[in-house]
């Protein structure tokens, strides 16, 4: 009996031990001083789950959230990414960031080939995602959810990439706040006790310019000789700092995130920290404490130097100061980049304009994607493309899907290739729509939000990119990792529409008088139809005579009858 | 002596007869000019983009649309931005790509086509009518100067003509592309064939209209009822609701690629009958469903669309059996006023059928009232239309008392119409004398 207890216990300790050996968990941040007076943050939390997603169950996670875990194996999920943002990621000055995001909420997945019901999967996932993360995924449903063909396609290893799979779905009123990070932090293995997530402190990241939280999920093979799937989680917090509410250009961690850093999180298999050093060609800092390596690296035609720190398990704050001779720099803006804007006057008719520069030296081939809400229906035959003012440009391939009102969303997906050196402009007309008094938000003229485009691309160099290749989860990954195209999916700006609005207090005066004109109709109509015409005298005594007589008639008269009939009695 | 005045009577006819076809053509040469010129000048889209004449379901904007996607083999029915049969955007297909090749050109010929039918329908049912009061010594004396007189025919044909060449509200309809301008063509053709006993033309052209915009599926029971006064013959009017049946059974067949998809009934109907497109227009409808209660909504659009098909469509129909051209004009005004989607075309159409009823006109008591209300409406409406979407110093109120204003006028028109009629039929019979004992009487109902 004992030995039975004591081989249960062995063998306990040995499955928990290959359980830890199961996961690794990674904590990076790389801090990046942008091109204009802004400070790049992004840290990068990446969990790999070495568990095979076909015949395990996912309910003994050790590193991995389990709720994201008991989520995916629920709702048959095959890749998930998630993105919570305020504020706008400024593509032509900053460059690319580590991972792209929509302002406001952005969802999509992919879910497995043999799921039944995708759509009501979706709708399940939407509603677990609103309660895991305090945010308004909750309001996604089939009003604002398109299913892209190209702009989406699988990150991770897929069996097959049919578009009926997927689903996206923006928000863009949402706002991301406290509330969001909270849960957030929790899905992290030392949440934000200890390690890199204990800087994410709420009063310091919603005063930034732009912050993103961002969930991706998807499968990666375990082996190089990818016999073996794992689920790989990637957390990331992009945040983006202003020197002008800093208001000085040296940072450091107390400035950025309040305090200092308390050591690694012991769970981490690897804590870093990374920062670009490339900007010091133009303008010289001095990083304090020094760093413990400098990697240099040539990716996509493009030098980078980093300082790297291994984050002990102690007290460690970095901060840099900057020269005071301070060198002019001319921005060159990325390849790619994109904005987006209304035309028209008046809450008639207006449209919608989409202009993407291509700065490369040659011609570049896009995905652009719209989801239009379906309270902005959009006419494709006056979808036009023209180029530098005067080009008109053919899409390789258009695909579209009318909207419905309160129903379906309008989705516009465009294949185009870019001209070298070029401005296009995509633009279509839209008509404004009159809503029902119970459909305008409580605030009717603050408008109603369009989401923003996604223009995608595999750019032939990296320039200004920073993003992971597709085979990597960590930020070491993307050291020297040149590979054929760097992919970008450029969000461009929301837009705000006024809709015109009704007089919402009055619904029963305009019940009355609708009804007032109906009954006018109907009235003469009746008499018209049913009553005779006949000839009568006309009554030449005064109103008041005739109401005297009436009132005469109706009391004394009934008198009358009455004393009439006692006599006769 | 008799017969030779008989003969130059004819002759004279004959000539007047000559001078008013010559009158007619010229009429229409003038129109056809004036909307030629209206439509390639810049005016052309500032009408076409306005509500009044472009509503969802006549809208030149959302037909191009319609067809562009078909074009791209898109289901536009798959969206909800086009209220159009499949077959009446095959039909403007056609006829833009095969027949006219120019937009202006195809709005012009169908709206001249429109008033050409016109013309001659009422010619001959004003002679008609002519004839019927041709015996004058049957009617009291003091009617006799009311009677129509021999030119009644060309004089209502040409004013039937001008008022639907000149008149403001088709011109605009027909200026700003409104589709209404071609469902009002066969409209005329339902007329026409009404009046000319033709039992195919007539049904055809209703179940054209009816499977277009419905309302008009009501009319069958008018165009019967004038098959068996007019025409005497209860075959014709069994024979029309069988072809009417039958030839809206086809469209419907057509319209649903010979039963394969029917998602276009949702579009149209659904559209028309459910009011889910809450644009302004000059109905009742869009702001009274804009400020519903949503738990009343179905009650209301249950009423409404009662209001508008069949709760007057029995009485009145009992009450002018003999008089079915007038119960038609009548059903025509009603539809025009209630329908959920109307535009300034469906105004204009009946609007241009008044001149028939010019003996009806002593009787009427509030021609000046309704006559202000329209011109004060129309001038007003696109003023506080731009008040209220572009210089945003009005409100959806302002453009609502306007449409409010605009249906009054057209109900007090109809009524009073109506109430002339009944007056008329009285007159016939007991003379125009209302004194009752020396005394002075009134008419009234009761």
């Amino acid at each position: 009996m004992r030995l039975i207890f004591v081989l249960y216990c062995f063998l306990h300790v040995k499955s928990s031990t290959f359980a830890i050996q199961e996961d690794t968990f990674t904590e990076e941040l790389l801090i990046k001083p942008l091109f204009s007076e802004q400070v790049y943050a992004h840290f990068q939390f990446a969990t790999t789950w070495n568990i095979d997603p076909k015949n395990e169950n996912y309910h003994h996670s050790h590193l991995f959230p389990r709720p994201i875990g008991e989520t995916i194996e629920r709702l048959n999920i095959q890749e998930l990414h998630i993105s919570l943002t305020g504020g706008l990621w400024r593509y032509e000055t900053w460059g690319y960031p580590v991972v792209d995001a929509a302002p406001g909420a952005e969802i999509w997945a992919w879910f497995k080939h043999n799921t039944d019901n995708v759509d009501t999967n979706w709708k399940l996932l939407s509603n677990s995602l609103s309660g895991l993360l305090c945010a308004s995924f909750n309001f996604v449903d089939g009003s604002n959810t398109v299913s892209p063909q190209f702009s989406f396609r699988p990150r991770g290893i897929v069996e097959s990439s049919n578009n009926t799979f997927l689903r996206y779905a923006s928000l863009p009123r949402e706002i991301v706040c406290t509330e969001n990070l909270t849960p957030f932090k929790k899905l992290l293995p030392c949440e934000s006790k200890s390690g890199l997530a204990s800087l994410l402190n709420s009063g310091y990241i919603h005063n930034t310019k732009y912050h993103s939280v961002s969930l991706h999920l998807r499968q990666i093979c375990a082996t190089e000789a990818c016999d073996k799937l794992a689920q790989e989680l990637q957390l990331s917090v992009s945040l983006v700092y202003d020197y002008a509410i800093m208001g000085t250009k040296n940072w450091s961690f107390k400035k950025l995130f309040g305090h200092g850093l308390n050591g690694n999180c012991p769970l981490a298999s690897r804590s870093n920290i990374f920062v670009d050093l490339s900007s010091k060609t133009s303008h010289d800092f001095e990083l304090t404490p020094e760093p413990d390596d400098v990697i240099y690296s040539i990716r996509g035609g493009q030098e980078q130097m980093f300082a790297k720190y291994d984050i002990p398990p102690y007290f460690l704050s970095v901060g840099a100061k900057y020269q005071n001779n301070l060198d002019f720099n001319v921005n060159i803006p990325p390849p790619l980049h994109a904005c987006q804007y209304l035309t028209g006057y008046g809450q008639e008719r207006g449209g919608i304009v989409t202009e993407i520069y291509n700065n490369h030296w040659k011609s570049l081939d896009i995905v652009l994607l719209q989801n239009i809400a379906w309270f902005v229906p959009v006419y494709l035959h006056t979808l036009k493309i023209v180029s530098n003012n005067n080009q008109v440009i053919e899409p390789s391939v258009l695909k579209y899907g009318p909207g419905k009102q309160r129903e379906k969303p309008y989705y516009l997906e465009v294949v185009l290739k870019l001209p070298p050196r070029s401005l296009t402009k995509i633009s279509i007309d839209f008509d404004y729509v009159f809503l029902k008094w119970q459909e305008y938000p409580p605030d009717a003229n603050h408008g109603f939000y369009i989401g923003s485009a996604i223009i995608s691309s595999y750019l032939p160099l990296a320039k200004n990119y920073t993003g992971l290749p597709q085979d990597a989860s960590t930020i070491t990954g993307s050291f020297n990792a040149s590979r054929v195209g760097y992919l970008v999916q450029i969000r461009t700006e929301n837009m705000v529409i006024t809709l015109p609005t009704p007089d919402f207090s009055m619904p029963y005066n305009v019940i009355c008088l609708a009804c007032t004109v109906v009954a006018l109709a109907f009235g003469p109509l009746h008499n018209i139809t049913t009553k005779r015409l006949i000839l009568k005298k006309k009554n030449r005594k005064k109103l008041l005579e005739r109401l005297k007589n009436k009132f005469v008639e109706k009391f004394f008269k009934k008198k009358e009858e009455k004393s009439e009939n006692d006599k006769n009695e | 002596m008799s017969l030779k005045k008989s003969t130059k009577n004819a002759e004279v006819q004959e000539i007047s007869s000559k001078s008013t076809t010559l009158k007619a053509l010229l009429l229409v040469t003038i129109a056809a000019l004036l909307r030629y010129a209206i439509m390639t000048s810049k005016y052309q889209s500032i009408i076409a983009n306005h509500v009044e004449v472009s509503t969802p379901l006549s809208s030149w904007k959302r037909v191009s649309e319609g067809s562009f996607l078909f074009s791209k083999n898109i289901n536009p029915y798959d969206g909800d931005l086009l209220h159009e049969t499949p077959l009446a955007i095959k039909f403007y297909k056609v006829m833009l790509h095969y027949v006219f090749r120019n937009v202006h050109l195809m709005f012009i010929v169908f709206d001249l086509g429109t008033g050409m039918l016109l013309y001659l329908a009422v010619k001959k049912y004003a002679f008609e009518f002519q004839q019927h009061h041709k015996d004058r010594k049957k009617f009291p004396e003091d009617v006799q100067k009311y009677l129509p007189s021999q030119d009644f025919a060309q004089k209502v044909s040409i004013y039937v003509l001008m008022g639907f060449l000149f008149n403001p509200y088709s011109l605009l309809g027909c200026i700003g592309h409104s589709t209404m301008g071609i469902h009002n063509f066969f409209l005329s053709l339902f007329i026409f064939g009404m009046i000319y006993g033709s039992v195919v033309v007539s049904s055809f052209a209703l179940a054209v209209c009816a499977t277009v915009s419905f309302y008009p599926v009501i009319l069958i029971l008018p165009l019967s009822i004038y098959f068996v006064k007019e025409y005497k013959s209860n075959t014709k009017a069994v024979l029309a609701i069988v072809n009417f049946v039958t030839f809206l059974v086809l469209i419907t067949i057509y319209n649903s690629n010979f039963g394969k998809d029917f998602s276009f009934v949702k579009n149209v109907y659904g559209c028309i009958l459910s009011v889910p497109d809450l644009q302004p227009n000059i109905g009742l409808f869009w702001y009274f469903f804009t400020e519903m209660f949503d738990h009343f909504r179905e009650l209301f659009i249950y009423s409404f669309q009662i209001n508008t098909t069949i709760l007057y469509l029995v009485p009145l129909s009992i009450r002018f059996r003999n008089t079915p051209f007038v119960l038609t004009v009548a059903l025509l005004f009603l539809i025009s006023i209630f329908k959920s989607y109307p535009c300034l075309s469906d105004l204009g159409f009946v609007l241009s059928l008044l001149p028939n009823f010019v003996h009806l006109f002593p009787d009427c008591q509030q021609g000046f009232v309704v006559g202000v209300i329209l011109v004060i409406s129309s001038s007003l409406a696109p003023v506080l239309w731009h008040l209220w979407i572009y210089s945003a110093s009005a409100n959806a109120n302002f453009y609502f008392g306007v449409t409010l204003a605009y249906a009054i006028a057209q109900i007090f028109l109809v009524t009073d119409i109506l109430f002339a009629q009944t007056k008329w039929e009285y007159s016939l019979k007991h003379g125009k004398d209302t004194k009752i004992d020396g005394e002075d009487g009134v008419l009234s109902l009761e």
